[in-house]
């Protein structure tokens, strides 16, 4: 009952707010929508093992402007290539990501600054420390992929090209924690990040690395709070943010989460870490957010593929059968869905599919049922050939002699072809059902919190990624191993296709 | 003999001017039959003359374009119940194709029990009649893949048998048999023969049609030639093309 009044209250008192005060046009319905990206501590990550706990000085402050417009905040997690298709597809108000405020961006979406900052260049502690980025002329340089460093060192690429000088050969990742690994493990020479960022590793990386230069690029001294296109909005925002400014509460959570411009003080030596620590495996092995990963990997490779093998049974009747318009329209669905990558059938459905159908848009269509519904598509595509073999492989004398005893047309395939083309489309079945499992870990793009997904946020938060992808590939070959042994069991049923194997059987 | 022009009520199965064509290609030619009841009648004729095509006119696997067929006094066409028809005819092919996913007794039961609507007690009762009126009783629970092609022509004909058809069409039972496996297809024609079910049977073997023919049909690309009972077809074939398919025939 009380519950009941304080949350009547709750969606009662922001309309009512909405009314007296001027709200910005991407606060509604009591929301506040936030677009993030939680591997790029310590602005925006997972802290701890719970996936869903979100931290880091850009949640607190989104938390602080829902708490400043008196709505509730709800954020969503993504791959930072997905941030600003979100942002225009409408899946959210504002995207707060450790995204700098950049002049390429200003064009399409509106930015207010909320934190100075440095761009870094960073290498193994031993390296010499250079001049100026040409000084990179000729070596391996990583950064996060969807960022603009890489636009950066192409203008120092021009100039370097320019000059008839080797150009910096850049590399890039789709988180920033793999960026860094590159250094650690000695692939690249060195990485493009913000001191912010720095500052968190070190606690972690023990002192491993070192900050051999800090450009001075006038593109990368700021971070913002992104929202579309909206003069009145932005202003609103500006706002909010000077008055959280001026009252001293952004520099308070700047300290809290260790941001300060002493750069030495963080950089001193710490012990260094074990090479693989048992206690973190095994505390991951049996973790409910590897689980509930796990699970989710499971549950949606399972129904995709059973949505696939329903959808594509009727579709391989008609590609068998006669010559029609369908006949060529289920021919070309089936080319598009297999010759377009899964990864881009995903991001079309996450991002493109809003533009075009706002219901999309909406809440209810949430990772999960878009991960459902592009991968039940895609597998359609590669199962429909699975069962088109299958169904041809059954003697056509076996559809005559059901004819021939009076069995209509379903029960012929109930009772005759579908147990026949069964057999012949298990193996492969199986196979297929194998590859989609592994597929599902491409849905991380669109932050779906599937068994991947989750390793690379813990990866993010702890750096001790040896550990975290021996315990995901430890599910992923469980759950293979248990599908090849039932396979193995079912084809035991089969023995009426073998004459060695039915005769061994009845004696 | 010469057939009057409509179909005779009486007959069994009685055809009138059966025509039908392959897209251009005239496969039956104007054929005119009558069959009675509990006849035996072998189709013999060269490769590619029609045979296979006319028996399954019978049961309207393909049907016919042009003509009347007539069966027990009804007319076969489009509006025909197909799933009666193919109850009182029913056909046994060369290659057996028997449901190679299910036990004996339950190729024997499927039809019934989903076309006549038969429970699966009475269903299996009468397959295991069947089976041993053709001596298969004790296989079955066997899958066909454990049995030799003449035991699997055998469950064919008791499959055919369970629908209680009055008519049964076979297309080269024995052309994949050795010859003891055709003897005992003999037998079992002959009994069925004697129970009233009418036989029509396409075969290349001579010796076997003049076991167990009452009537030889002699066809030729999509026509037939001569109706003669197998001693005179045998001894006096009375067209030109008869004679030399039989003395091809023999030669091999
Ligand atoms: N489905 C079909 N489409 C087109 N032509 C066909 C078809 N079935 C049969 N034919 C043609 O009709 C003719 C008669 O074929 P049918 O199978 O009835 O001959 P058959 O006398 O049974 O020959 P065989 O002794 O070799 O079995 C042949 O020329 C064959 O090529
Ligand atoms: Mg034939």
């Amino acid at each position: 009952m009380l519950a009941a009044t304080l949350l009547a209250l709750a969606v009662a008192l922001p309309a009512a707010r909405a009314l007296a005060d001027d709200l910005p046009s991407f606060v509604h319905d009591g929301q506040l929508t936030l677009c993030t990206n939680p591997t790029l501590p310590p602005m925006t990550f997972v802290n701890g093992s719970d996936t869903n706990a979100l931290a880091g000085m850009d949640i607190d402050l989104a938390r602080r402007l829902a708490a400043y417009w008196h709505v509730t905040l709800i954020p969503q997690t993504m791959d930072f290539e997905g941030l600003f298709p979100s942002l225009s597809a409408q899946r959210c108000g504002m995207v707060i990501s450790g995204v700098l405020r950049q002049a390429g961006r200003l064009r399409n979406y509106d930015a207010v600054a909320y934190l100075d900052s440095t761009v870094v260049a960073v290498a193994r502690v031993g390296t010499p420390k250079i001049r100026e980025m040409a000084d990179l002329s000729g070596q391996t340089v990583a950064v996060q992929s969807g960022t603009s460093y890489a636009a950066q060192i192409e203008r120092e690429n021009d100039r370097l090209r320019a000059a008839r000088r080797a150009p910096i050969i850049l590399q890039q990742y789709p988180t920033e924690d793999q960026v860094v690994q590159q250094v650690l493990i000695g692939r690249v020479h060195a990485f493009i990040s913000q001191d912010v960022e720095l500052y968190y590793r070190q606690k972690q990386l023990g002192g491993k690395v070192t900050i051999i230069l800090t450009p001075d690029y006038p593109d990368f001294h700021q971070f913002a709070v992104y929202i579309r296109k909206d003069s009145h909005d932005t202003a609103l925002l500006q706002k909010a943010i000077d008055e959280l400014s001026q009252e001293g509460e952004i520099a308070a959570m700047a300290k809290k989460w260790g941001i300060s411009g002493d750069h030495q003080s963080v950089f001193t030596d710490q012990k260094a870490p074990s090479r693989f620590d048992f206690t973190t495996f095994f505390g991951a092995l049996f973790s409910t957010a590897f689980l509930k990963g796990a699970e989710l990997t499971l549950v949606i490779a399972l129904l995709s593929h059973l949505t696939a093998i329903a959808i594509s049974i009727p579709m391989a009747m008609k590609l068998n059968g006669r010559d029609s318009i369908i006949r060529r329209l289920l021919g070309l669905y089936v080319a598009v869905f297999r010759g377009a990558p899964t990864l881009l059938q995903l991001l079309f459905i996450w991002n493109a599919l809003p533009q075009f159908f706002p219901i999309f848009r909406e809440h209810w269509f949430t990772p999960f049922l878009a991960t459902w519904l592009s991968l039940s598509i895609n597998e359609s595509a590669y199962q429909v050939e699975i069962n088109r073999a299958a169904l041809r492989a059954v003697d056509p004398g076996q559809v005559l002699a059901a004819d021939a005893l009076g069995m209509t047309t379903a029960q012929t395939y109930r009772h005759v072809i579908f147990p026949q083309a069964l057999r012949i489309a298990l193996p492969p079945t199986i196979n297929e059902f194998i590859s989609l499992l592994k597929t599902t870990s491409l849905a991380s793009v669109i932050s779906l919190q599937e068994l991947l997904a989750v390793t690379q946020i813990q990866v993010a938060r702890t750096f001790q990624f040896t550990e975290y992808y021996a315990a995901a590939l430890v599910y992923y070959l469980a759950m293979v191993f248990f599908f090849l042994f039932l396979q193995k069991r079912i084809e035991r049923r089969f023995i009426w296709a073998d004459r060695n194997k039915a005769s061994a059987d009845a004696a | 003999m010469q057939l009057s022009t409509s179909p005779d009520p009486t007959a069994r199965i009685s055809i009138r001017g059966l025509s039908k064509f392959y897209k251009d290609y005239l496969a039956l030619d104007r054929i005119d039959l009558d069959i009675s009841k509990g006849e035996k009648i072998v189709v013999l004729g060269p490769s590619g003359s029609g045979k296979s095509t006319f028996i399954r006119c019978l049961n309207r696997i393909e049907p016919h374009d042009s003509g009347v067929l007539m069966i027990d006094g009804r007319i076969i066409d489009d509006r025909t119940n197909l799933t009666a028809l193919r109850g009182s005819v029913g056909m046994v092919f060369q290659n057996y194709n028997l449901f190679p996913h299910l036990s004996v007794l339950d190729n024997c039961t499927l039809a019934p029990q989903l076309v006549r609507g038969i429970t699966k007690s009475d269903a299996e009762a009468t397959a295991r009649r069947y089976l041993s009126q053709v001596n298969i009783a004790e296989q079955a629970e066997k899958f066909p893949i454990q049995l030799s092609g003449g035991q699997q022509q055998r469950v064919a004909i008791a499959r055919a048998l369970c629908m209680n058809p009055e008519i049964i069409l076979f297309d080269e039972p024995t052309a994949a048999l050795d010859p003891e496996s055709i003897s005992g297809i003999v037998g079992i024609m002959r009994d069925l023969a004697e129970q009233g079910i009418t036989t029509v049977c396409v075969t290349h073997e001579m010796g076997f049609a003049r076991h167990i023919a009452d009537r030889i049909v002699f066809m030729d690309r999509g026509a037939v030639l001569e109706v003669t009972p197998p001693e005179e077809f045998f001894t006096a074939p009375r067209t030109e093309r008869a004679r030399t398919f039989l003395a091809q025939m023999i030669r091999h």
